[in-house]
């Protein structure tokens, strides 16, 4: 098989040394450079991996936002109107709902939680959002809500991996990787696939949730931070200025071209781009992180506080990001994880602060993409590794003075928008006290399908070689659905 | 055509096939050279048509197959076994599967399954039928056999066994080798091949200058023999080991495995042969009277991850553990993927579902269970506990059955131990334990271990193994570009008794590894990726040796061996893992500048810098590395204060030598990043931006200043001093009330003489349930296993809020940099002499360290100055509350020295630092 491969490779670079005579010039490197940016689909470009490639067929998202609550909302208090479950409040759980069942924390027999917030149903479409939500409720036609999602995982780590790698071991590739491995990204002076985290931690399973597991390292999420350097050894060192850097580079560039001539390795001249790149992501990258240059109206809509660390910045900033072409925006917030083991987890006292940390800032992003003519191509994907279970967690046995609720995978609510998605549809449906999803389920897998096919590439087809398997970001089995419902 | 095909060009390694079907005629026409001529070769032309296309429904997985048509065996294939004959042996016509592939509306493979077969492969599967349809075992699985080197015609040229491999097949492809490198880029080839680290100008011009005749290979046997060398092989296997200082999932907690990591490089210096390196690992446990090296060595398996987080069921993180070890195992010794076959049998290669879990009940008998707490555990010191493997007493053995689906919920038949059946049997003598695995594993019989072994060595010294799927040897992996050579290699290393160093020197002996990396156009455009070996490696340098090689050139690096790992300069922040209370504190002297195998490694967030250059995670068995070229690289070397510190140092070791002139201050430096001695026209364009840089910074003192002392802005642990300690070092007294106390509280002219005093910490930390102890277990299995201590509060304070004051002392003018490093529970606010400097903002808890406010550094004088805290607790799941406050600055610089100084100065590191970044400094040729 690498023959194949080598004849390939061969061929590829055949062009590329065609493109590049050996004495490359500034004058001559500059405009290889600049052809290795706009690299044509067809000769695709061997200075960047990152450049835009075609999809499998015509896409209808062409960058996506997922916006990930770690820790796992609570769907009862915000997306999963039940009023059956509130009739049941304070009783205990009927054992056809324990047995065989594994919990985080619930031990015993727990009881019933009604929902605790008032419901209404929003929009044209007759969506329900809860109070908490009023500003999401101002844009409810614009979601379609999956209220039938279930996964098999109900520890925290591994349930964010299969959400974003589609396995729950360590060790393969997101989401966000295998988009911009398909699709490159559109802006070259930028990462293809961005990360903004908020809530004061990292996600639980680390920076595998992102990470490029099997497929080459440059497809990882890079992270970006809103504090200190945008990107890590973004910012020149102290005593090195723009103009100094350039000095450097210069010389970098001769030398390196030099070397060239004498040993004769394309490679160099690859590195050499990168550098080039690199120089131009150091002035790209700060500036389109700057949202203070953002009018004080726009920063007002979502909520923005300069300066901070807040969810709301980084949906502003995400909005930023995907208007400047890069692909994939991930956001991650923690705090979710709503045990009711403290004034911080309880439903009371901390959801209503998180949900309203979110709800403005996430109604801006929309009718701010809208507005700017970018909602129909750009996917928002919204939801948690898993759910919260209709049960009062009793920690230990037994109720302290905080409520809250265990880990659920077993029927939870997601949402999409834009990017080719049905505008005001409720998909799925869970039973009447929350517990199982019980009508068009949809899984892990499926969403990953039905997010690859907005995309443009095909989710059974789309595959990277390792250890012998055709790997998938979907997994091996034909199991997988795209669920066309979803696509407008 | 595949998406995402021509950027593979970036990467050094080329992966397994991305295959175009317009291609396949090509690969037909290379394979048909190097097999007998005329008629086809099953392995090198049928079955990767087969494997790719076919097999996944019609292989070796009987759940899986459909139509009852079985294609990789040919007594499947032509119906002997029952189903359904897909092919009549010499006659294509008649041939359903011909019919089949060459379906006009509905063809194999079916929609949604693959693309079409290409006109090319479907001619080549016809010919083979007509051809008698000869299955040939896959080349992998047949023992190797020692080939006699072929004849060649340029006889002068090859200097061992090796080389006549290769310059067969140049001779036959019509290529000449390249000549030999020049002396200065073969010095640092074995340098950097054998121990990791470039020669220092002086050993270089030393090699290059003598001129006897095995010069060379007392070069090789001095760096073999240098302590250096198990320390770069160790970071070679410790990528398959998944070795790292943290216990992975979601808590990720720190643990103690380095005296594994120590082990490995001691044997490797003591030159352990290969079947006892083997066999201690896996099985050290097992010997009849294990001593305690042989017990730290059985590490190698307890790498694998456990998962602390709460509500786990410790049951389905023990059994990933065990299914991790059998994949690990597979991998590593035979290059096999056997992991596949947890779910189902393997779609490819034969191992059978069954099969995988009678290798699984081999791994299944061990104490370790997931816990917390984690056993069995050797203790070495009294500060050091490492994790070690032990068989279960025989009568709390645990029964293995089959998971179908791979689900350990979902168990299916009872297993017993035993490898597949495809290869050679159990050792007669053997016990049915991970012992007698080991046995088997380096058994002369076993077909791969040997391989895959001389394989790894391969691709590390060329950049590429001879097999290039260095992790696949099965039907889907690549065909060897030498196969005779591979096996010539496999079958020495055996003859010499698993000599690790002995086949080593045997390679980079050979005229092949000794060759020129210079490659013409015409060249690089016949063979880019060197697969004919017509000329020397030269690839990227491994994310260890970039590292390495900067602080060895600088001369910062420390020679010091072992131990705990190191905590060198990381950017703030890197480190926000969820639960822990870790802190990433750059180390101290010279354990800051370490080589890099000896860095903690935390899974969750590996060492920044390093993953940039590929260093893979160590969650599983990396088996190679693919390595990567991005912009992202470029601002590592360019802006990571480790890379600024060296080009400073680099450029006093230029400045400070006894050169006084500035083209030969370029030529010291020169050599020191980049070993040979430079051109007169590159030293030309260095003295240019010598001359450049100067201007400028002469221009900007302020510049030249901050260029000189890069970390002492951010990362100044030289220069930083305590004002207050964090009370692990040293409890210091606060004067603190639990009352609400009046409005001015942080004012420094509030009188605080009625608060009360206390000692810090400040906090109340649940103490540990006390698990029973069983009979029989050892004492020191109660201890943490973490090694890092954990907060204790020397005064109580339970409620709701604290104030806290403090009086502290700073002696003298210049101090600047002011930082407070807390760690807590909650929330905290800090104001110094009344200004506010610090608020704990979004984090609910943490060490945190920040810098003060602006307004508040400059209220700071010299003599008595306050801090104020006010702290609230949160009250998380485990009910600890706590709140520690330390102060640190920097000293004021303890030189003076002139701005033209400064500025000639900080031009030389502008020179060091080009010099670290260019391409050649970064690439191995």
């Amino acid at each position: 098989m690498p023959p194949r491969m080598e004849e390939l490779q061969q061929r590829t670079r055949r062009y590329f040394l065609r493109s590049c005579p050996l004495a490359l010039g500034s004058f001559a490197l500059a405009e290889f450079l600049g052809r290795a940016a706009h690299a044509a689909e067809t000769e695709r470009s061997t200075i960047n991996p990152l450049a835009p490639r075609a999809p499998h067929f015509k896409a209808k998202a062409k960058r996506i936002i997922y916006l990930h609550m770690a820790g796992g909302p609570s769907q009862l208090e915000m997306f999963d109107y039940k009023p059956a479950l509130q009739k049941h409040d304070g009783q205990a759980c009927p054992q056809e709902f324990l047995e065989g069942k594994r919990f985080a924390f619930i031990k015993g027999v727990p009881q019933m939680l009604g929902g605790r917030y008032q419901f209404q149903q929003r929009g044209d479409a007759g969506t329900w959002v809860s109070e908490l939500l009023p500003h999401t409720a101002e844009v409810a036609d614009e979601l379609a809500v999956i209220r039938s999602v279930c996964t098999d995982q109900f520890n925290h780590a591994p349930a964010q991996l299969l959400m974003h790698t589609g396995n729950q071991r360590l060790g393969y590739a997101s989401i966000g990787a295998w988009a911009t491995y398909g699709l490159g990204s559109e802006n070259q002076n930028l990462p293809g696939f961005i990360v903004l985290v908020s809530g004061g931690k990292t996600p639980d399973a680390g920076k595998s949730v992102w990470g490029a597991g099997f497929l080459p390292a440059v497809y990882q999420g890079v992270q970006c931070r809103s504090q200190g350097e945008p990107v890590l050894y973004l910012n020149n060192p102290p005593g090195i200025d723009a103009e100094m850097r350039r000095t450097t580079l210069d010389a970098i560039r001769d030398l390196n071209m030099l070397q060239n001539e004498r040993f004769g390795d394309p490679d160099t001249l690859a590195r050499v781009g990168q550098y080039e790149l690199a120089f131009r992501m150091q002035t790209a990258a700060p500036e389109v992180m700057d949202i203070s240059k953002e009018p004080a109206a726009t920063q007002e809509a979502y909520g923005v506080e300069l300066g901070k660390l807040s969810f709301a910045n980084n949906c502003l900033l995400a909005r930023r990001l995907v208007e400047s072409g890069v692909r994939y925006v991930q956001l991650f917030d923690w705090g979710w994880d709503h045990h009711g083991v403290s004034d911080r987890t309880d439903l009371r006292y901390d959801l209503p602060r998180k949900v309203a940390s979110i709800d403005r800032p996430i109604a801006a992003l929309i009718k701010d993409l809208r507005q700017r003519g970018l909602l129909d191509e750009t996917l928002i994907v919204w939801g948690g590794e898993f759910g919260r279970t209709p049960m009062r967690e009793n920690r230990g046995g037994s109720y302290g003075p905080y409520i809250g609720r265990d880990h659920h995978p077993y029927g939870f609510t997601m949402w999409m928008a834009g990017g080719g998605v049905k505008r005001g549809l409720t998909y799925g449906a869970t039973d009447e006290i929350g517990y199982y999803a019980v009508e068009n389920k949809v899984q892990p897998h499926d969403l990953q399908a039905t997010i690859l096919t907005l995309l443009g590439l095909d989710p059974f087809k789309f595959s990277y070689p390792f250890q012998g398997l055709d790997q998938r970001l979907i997994g091996p089995t034909s199991e997988p659905k795209v669920v066309k419902a979803l696509i407008g | 055509m595949c998406p995402g095909l021509a950027y593979w060009m970036y990467l050094d390694i080329v992966p397994l096939p991305m295959v175009t079907r317009l291609l396949t005629f090509i690969l037909c026409a290379i394979a048909l050279r190097a097999s007998e001529p005329g008629k086809l070769s099953f392995n090198h032309d049928v079955r990767p048509i087969l494997s790719k296309n076919c097999f996944a429904c019609h292989g070796p997985d009987a759940s899986s197959r459909q139509g009852n048509l079985r294609l990789d065996t040919r007594a499947g294939a032509t119906g002997a076994e029952g189903g359904h004959a897909g092919i009549v042996p010499g006659d294509s016509a008649k041939s359903r599967i011909v019919m089949r592939i060459t379906h006009p509306s509905a063809p194999m493979p079916p929609a949604g399954a693959g693309d079409r077969l290409s006109a090319a492969e479907i001619e080549i599967i016809k010919r083979w039928i007509d051809e008698g349809a000869n299955y040939d075992r896959h080349w992998a699985f047949e023992p190797p056999v020692r080939p006699d080197p072929p004849k060649v015609r340029q006889t002068d040229w090859p200097k061992n066994e090796i080389d006549y491999f290769v310059l067969a097949r140049l001779e036959a492809e019509g290529l000449t080798p390249s000549p030999e490198a020049d002396r200065y880029a073969l010095a640092r080839r074995l340098y950097l091949d054998l121990v990791g680290l470039p020669p220092t100008p002086e050993q270089a011009r030393a090699f290059a200058e003598d001129g006897s005749p095995n010069a060379y290979e007392r070069t090789v046997d001095t760096l073999l023999n240098s302590p250096r060398y198990g320390e770069r092989w160790a970071t070679v296997w410790l990528d398959l080991a998944r070795y790292a200082d943290s216990k992975g999932y979601e808590a990720d907690r720190l643990r103690t495995m380095w005296p594994y990591r120590d082990w490995v490089i001691r044997a490797l210096n003591e030159n352990m042969p290969f079947d006892r390196f083997t066999t201690l690992q896996l099985a050290g446990d097992l010997l009849p009277v294990p001593t305690r090296d042989q017990l730290i060595a059985t590490g190698f398996h307890r790498n694998t991850m456990t998962n602390d987080e709460g509500g786990t069921d410790d049951e389905e993180f023990r059994d990933a553990a065990v299914k991790d070890r059998v994949a690990t195992t597979g991998q590593v010794w035979m290059g096999l993927t056997w992991g596949c076959a947890q779910c189902h049998s393997h779609k490819f290669d034969p191992i059978s579902h069954k099969e995988f879990y009678e290798l699984y009940a081999f791994f299944n008998q061990t104490e370790d269970a997931d816990k917390v707490h984690d056993r069995p555990t050797l203790k070495l010191d009294k500060k050091t506990t490492t994790l070690i493997m032990r068989e279960l007493p025989a009568d709390k053995r645990r029964a293995t059955r089959i998971h179908l689906r791979g689900n350990f919920l979902d168990p299916g038949d009872p297993v017993e131990a035993a490898v597949p059946d495809e290869f050679h049997p159990f050792p007669a003598d053997a016990p049915q334990n991970r012992l007698g695995l080991a046995k088997w594993l380096v058994d002369k019989n076993n077909p791969l271990t040997a391989r895959v072994t001389v394989n790894r060595f391969w691709a590390r010294l060329f950049g590429a193994g001879l097999v290039e799927t260095e992790e696949d040897f099965g039907n889907q992996g690549a065909s060897p570009s030498h196969p005779e050579l591979l096996d010539w290699l496999a079958t020495e290393f055996m003859r010499l008794d698993w000599d690790m160093k002995g086949i080593q020197k045997k390679i980079v002996m050979s005229a092949t590894y000794r060759q020129s990396s210079n490659a013409s156009t015409a060249q690089v455009e016949r063979d880019p990726y060197n697969r004919l070996v017509a000329r020397g490696p030269r690839v990227r340098l491994d994310a260890e040796m970039v590292r390495d090689q900067m602080l060895a050139a600088s001369g910062l690096l420390s020679e010091k061996m072992y131990g705990p790992p190191v905590m060198p300069l990381q950017p703030d922040g890197v480190w926000q893992v969820v639960y822990s209370s870790d802190r990433w504190e750059t180390s101290k002297g010279e354990d800051r500048y370490r080589r890099a195998l000896y860095t903690l490694w935390r899974r969750t967030s590996p060492y920044p810098s390093a993953t940039t250059f590929d260093a893979p995670s160590a969650e599983v068995c990396t088996m190679r590395r693919i390595r990567t070229n991005t912009p992202l690289q470029a601002l590592v070397t360019l802006n990571d204060p480790v890379a600024l510190e060296a080009a400073r140092h680099l450029a006093a070791r230029a400045l400070d030598g006894p050169d006084s002139d500035v083209p030969d201050r370029i030529r010291r430096a020169f050599q020191l990043a980049l070993v040979r001695p430079p051109a007169e026209e590159e030293v030309a364009r260095l003295a240019a931006l010598y001359e450049e840089a100067r201007r400028k910074l002469e221009a900007d003192p302020e510049a030249a200043r901050d260029l000189l002392n890069v970390d002492r802005i951010v990362y100044a642990t030289d220069r930083a001093t305590t004002l207050i300690p964090d009370s692990r070092e040293q409890p210091v007294e606060w004067r603190y009330r639990v009352e609400e106390p009046p409005e001015n509280w942080f004012h420094p002219r509030f009188k605080d003489s009625s608060w009360k005093k206390g000692q810090s910490m400040f906090g109340h930390i649940k103490p540990k349930k006390k698990r029973e102890k069983k009979p029989g277990e050892e004492r020191e299995e109660e201890e943490d296993d973490s090694g890092y201590a954990k907060p204790e509060a020397s005064t109580l304070w339970v409620s709701e809020k604290i104030w806290l004051r403090r009086q502290f002392t700073v002696d003298g003018p210049g101090f600047e940099g002011f930082r407070v490093a807390a760690r807590f529970r909650g929330s905290f606010e800090v104001w110094i002499n009344g200004v506010p400097a610090i608020t704990s903002g979004d984090a609910e808890s943490g060490p945190v360290d920040l810098k003060i406010s602006a307004a508040a550094e400059r209220t700071i004088r010299p003599g008595k100055n306050l801090i104020a805290v006010a702290s609230t607790r949160t009250i998380e799941g485990d009910g600890d509350q706590f709140i520690d406050v330390s102060l640190t600055a920097l000293r004021p610089p303890d030189y003076e020295r002139s701005r033209a100084d400064d500025a000639e100065r900080a031009a030389w590191v502008t020179v060091a630092h080009v010099l670290l970044n260019l391409d050649e400094t970064l690439a191995k040729r």
